[in-house]
C-alpha cells in the first residue's frame, strides 16, 4: 500500500510509455482492416487528440483527488487491463485500443454520501469490429481482472462504448448482471478462455 | 430526510460463510435460517444465538443460489435448494434434532461448532444419518442455473426457475418416497427468470425476469398459463414479494380501515418488485368485478376489449421513494407489520412504511389514483423510515428477509420482528427495528 501512495505520480512514467505503445498499432490496425472500419476511422480523429485528452483527464483527476487514501487512479486501472490479451489475437487490449485511458473513469458511487468509500470504475470497451462476437468475453475478462485486483469497495461498470457495437445493449446487460457473471466464473470452459487472456497480466 | 426509526444490529451470524452468500431463508415456524452460499453449501443458523447449527453440503456442484422451506410440515423440516449446477435439491431433517438451538432460551446454548470449525456436526451421536440433513431427491430438468425456488402456500407445489428462461412447477406427491411430478413448464419469459414467488393464499405464481417483465401464472382447468404480463421496470426485475392478505396501512381509523379492507379484498394482495432500474414498485390487480361485468352505466364496452376468463389486469400501484443508487436485489414485505425493506448493490438497506393520507389530495401524483372504474380507495403514501448506508461495510447486499425475533433480547410476550440481510462477503446480519 505505501508504495502505491508514494508512487502517486505513475502517470508520468506510463504517459511516456503509452503513446509508443498505442501509435504503431493504431496505424497497423487501420491498414489491416481497411475500409471495414468505417466507424473506427471516424473515431480516429478523436484518438489523435489522445495526448490532450489524457492530459485533461490527468488534470481533472488531480483536482478531484482530494484524499490521500485514494491511490487507485485511472492509470492504474488502465495498467491492470491493458495487458489482457485479446481472445482472438495474441495482442494486448491496450495495443488494440480496445481499452484506452480516456475511456476509464472512477467516480464516487454514492453521490449523496460524501464519506462513502464506494467507487465506481467505468471502463468503456471499443471492440475491434462492430459485430465482434467476442465482445462479451472481452468485457467479462476485464470485469474479472478488475474484480480480482481491486478492493471490494470498487463497483465495476464495464460497458461497450456507444456506437461501436451492433448489440451493445445486449452485451452491456449481460456484463452488468452480477448473477450471470458469478455463474460464468463457475463455468470451466469460459474460465479457461478468460484465464488464457489474463495470462499476460503481471 | 431524517428517519425517526433506525436499525440496531443484534448480531452477525457466526461463523459466516467465507464466500458470497446469496440468500437467507427464515424457517416458517422454527427460529432457524438457511443461508445459501457460493461455497456450494447451505449454512443453517439459529436465530436464538446466531450460531451455526449445521451445514448442508454434498448435494450441489456449484453455488447454491436459493432455498425455500416447505410450509406446513410437522415433525420435520423440508428445504428446497436451487443451484448454479442446474439442479434443485430437497433436504429433510427431523425437528427433534437441533431443537437445542431452536426452541426458546432454556438450555439453548448447547455448544455447537465451538472453536473454529463451525462446519462440524454436533459432537455427540451426530454421525447417525437419522439426525442430520438427509438428501431426499434431486429435481433435474432445468438446462442452466437455477435462480429461485418457491413453495405454494399449501406446500403441495414447488416452483423453480432458471437462466434457461423456463419456470417449472413440481407437485410434491408426499408419498413417502420423495417423488415429485412435473406439473407444468412455462417458457414465455424472454430472458433468465430471476425470481418466483407464490401468492400468499392462492395458487397463483408471480415471476420476475431479465426480460424486464413480471408475469403471473394460474392453472385453468388443467393447464398452467400466463394470466398477466406486467411491464414497467426498465431493467432486470430481481426479486418479488407479496403483501400479506390482511395487511392494512398504518394510521387508519376504523372507518378508513374498513373501506380499505373492502377494496383490498376485491383486488387481493399487492405485489412488490425491485429492479436493476434502481426502483421498488408495487403492483395491484384490477378487481375482477370491474373487468368482467361493466360497472353501473358502463354498458357499451365491446367484449373484445375485455380480458378473457383467466386474464388479469395488473397496474402500477406506486413507485416507492427512490432511495437506491445501484441495482436493487431484494425486497421483503413483512407479513406481520406491513413494513417493506429493500437492499442492493449500493450496500444500503431501506425500510419503508405505508400510511393513510387523510388530508385533501395534493398535487402528489404518486400513482395512487386507481384507473379502473371502482370508487377510489383511501389514499396511502410510502415513506422511507430507515436508510442504513454501508449495512455490510463496502459489500453488496443480495437479500433481505423478515423473521420473528427469537433471541434473549426480545421483549417478553411481544411478537417482535428482525430483519436479516445477506451480503457478498458471506456475512449475514440480524437487525432489530427501533425508534
Amino acid at each position: 500500500m505505501t508504495t502505491e501512495i508514494q508512487n502517486s505520480n505513475p502517470t508520468i512514467l506510463s504517459d511516456a510509455d503509452l503513446p509508443t505503445r498505442l501509435r504503431p498499432t493504431e496505424a497497423a490496425k487501420s491498414s489491416a482492416y481497411g475500409s471495414g472500419l468505417f466507424a473506427s476511422t471516424l473515431s480516429f480523429p478523436g484518438d489523435s487528440v489522445d495526448p490532450a485528452s489524457q492530459y485533461l483527464s490527468a488534470e481533472s483527476e488531480s483536482e478531484g483527488d482530494d484524499l490521500l487514501e485514494e491511490p487507485i487512479d485511472e492509470q492504474e486501472i488502465y495498467d491492470l487491463i491493458s495487458t489482457i490479451s485479446d481472445p482472438e489475437h495474441p495482442i494486448s487490449l491496450g495495443a488494440l485500443a480496445v481499452v484506452s485511458l480516456p475511456d476509464i473513469s472512477i467516480k464516487p458511487t454514492l453521490s449523496n454520501v460524501p464519506d462513502s468509500p464506494l467507487r465506481t470504475v467505468t471502463v468503456l470497451i471499443t471492440p475491434t469490429i462492430t459485430h465482434c462476437s467476442l465482445a462479451t468475453v472481452i468485457g467479462l475478462g476485464v470485469r474479472v481482472r478488475l474484480e480480482q485486483s481491486l478492493p471490494s469497495r470498487f463497483r465495476m461498470d464495464v460497458r461497450i462504448k456507444e456506437g461501436t457495437h451492433s448489440t451493445a445493449d445486449e452485451v452491456n446487460k449481460q456484463l452488468a448482471d452480477k448473477e450471470r457473471v458469478a455463474a460464468a466464473l463457475e463455468n470451466g470452459t469460459l474460465m479457461g478462455v478468460i484465464a488464457k487472456m489474463l495470462e499476460t497480466c503481471q | 430526510m431524517a428517519p425517526r426509526t433506525n436499525l440496531t444490529l443484534l448480531s452477525n451470524v457466526t461463523p459466516p460463510s467465507l464466500e458470497r452468500a446469496w440468500l437467507t431463508a427464515p424457517h416458517p415456524t422454527l427460529p432457524i435460517i438457511a443461508t445459501c452460499s457460493s461455497d456450494k453449501t447451505v449454512h443453517v443458523y439459529s436465530l436464538t444465538n446466531f450460531r451455526l447449527l449445521s451445514t448442508i453440503s454434498g448435494g450441489h456442484k456449484r453455488s447454491v443460489r436459493t432455498s425455500a422451506w416447505k410450509p406446513h410440515v410437522s415433525g420435520e423440516s423440508v428445504l428446497a435448494t436451487g443451484s448454479f449446477d442446474a439442479t434443485v435439491g430437497i433436504w429433510r431433517r427431523w425437528d427433534a434434532y437441533g431443537q437445542a438451538g431452536g426452541d426458546g432460551d432454556a438450555g439453548s446454548e448447547t455448544p455447537n461448532g465451538d472453536g473454529d470449525d463451525g462446519v462440524e456436526k454436533k459432537p455427540e451421536g451426530a454421525d447417525d444419518d437419522e439426525e442430520e440433513w438427509r438428501f431426499a431427491v434431486l429435481l433435474d430438468g432445468h438446462d442452466s442455473e437455477v435462480k429461485s425456488v418457491s413453495w405454494s402456500p399449501s406446500g403441495m407445489l414447488l416452483a423453480t426457475c432458471s437462466r434457461d428462461k423456463s419456470i417449472w412447477i413440481w407437485e410434491d406427491l408426499d408419498d413417502g418416497d420423495n417423488n415429485f411430478e412435473t406439473v407444468a413448464v412455462m417458457q414465455e419469459h424472454e430472458g433468465d427468470v430471476k425470481c418466483v414467488a407464490w401468492h400468499p393464499a392462492e395458487e397463483c405464481l408471480a415471476s420476475a425476469s431479465y426480460d424486464d417483465t413480471i408475469r403471473l401464472w394460474r392453472e385453468d382447468i388443467d393447464d398452467w398459463g400466463q394470466v398477466a404480463c406486467i411491464r414497467g421496470h426498465e431493467g432486470t426485475v430481481w426479486f418479488l414479494d407479496w403483501e400479506a392478505v390482511e395487511n392494512v396501512p398504518r394510521g387508519a381509523d376504523d372507518a378508513l380501515a374498513a373501506q380499505w379492507k373492502e377494496r383490498h379484498a376485491l383486488s387481493g394482495p399487492r405485489l412488490a418488485s425491485c429492479s436493476d432500474d434502481r426502483t421498488v414498485r408495487i403492483w395491484r390487480r384490477q378487481p375482477k368485478e370491474s373487468q368482467q361485468q361493466a360497472p353501473f352505466g358502463g354498458t357499451g364496452v365491446p367484449s373484445i376489449l375485455r380480458p378473457t376468463g383467466t386474464d388479469e389486469t395488473w397496474e402500477a400501484d406506486t413507485v416507492l421513494p427512490r432511495m437506491h443508487d445501484l441495482s436493487v436485489y431484494a425486497v421483503a414485505w413483512s407479513k406481520r407489520t406491513g413494513l417493506l425493506a429493500s437492499a442492493g448493490a449500493d450496500g444500503r438497506i431501506v425500510v419503508y412504511e405505508e400510511r393513510f393520507v387523510t388530508d385533501a389530495p395534493t398535487s402528489d401524483d404518486a400513482g395512487t389514483a386507481p384507473s379502473d372504474g371502482v370508487a377510489p380507495g383511501p389514499r396511502t403514501e410510502w415513506t422511507a423510515i430507515v436508510i442504513q448506508d454501508g449495512a455490510h461495510g463496502v459489500y453488496e447486499i443480495n437479500h433481505v428477509a423478515w423473521a420473528k425475533r427469537a433471541d434473549r433480547g426480545r421483549a417478553e410476550g411481544q411478537d417482535e420482528e428482525v430483519l436479516i440481510s445477506t451480503a457478498d462477503d458471506g456475512s449475514v446480519k440480524i437487525w432489530a427495528l427501533g425508534e
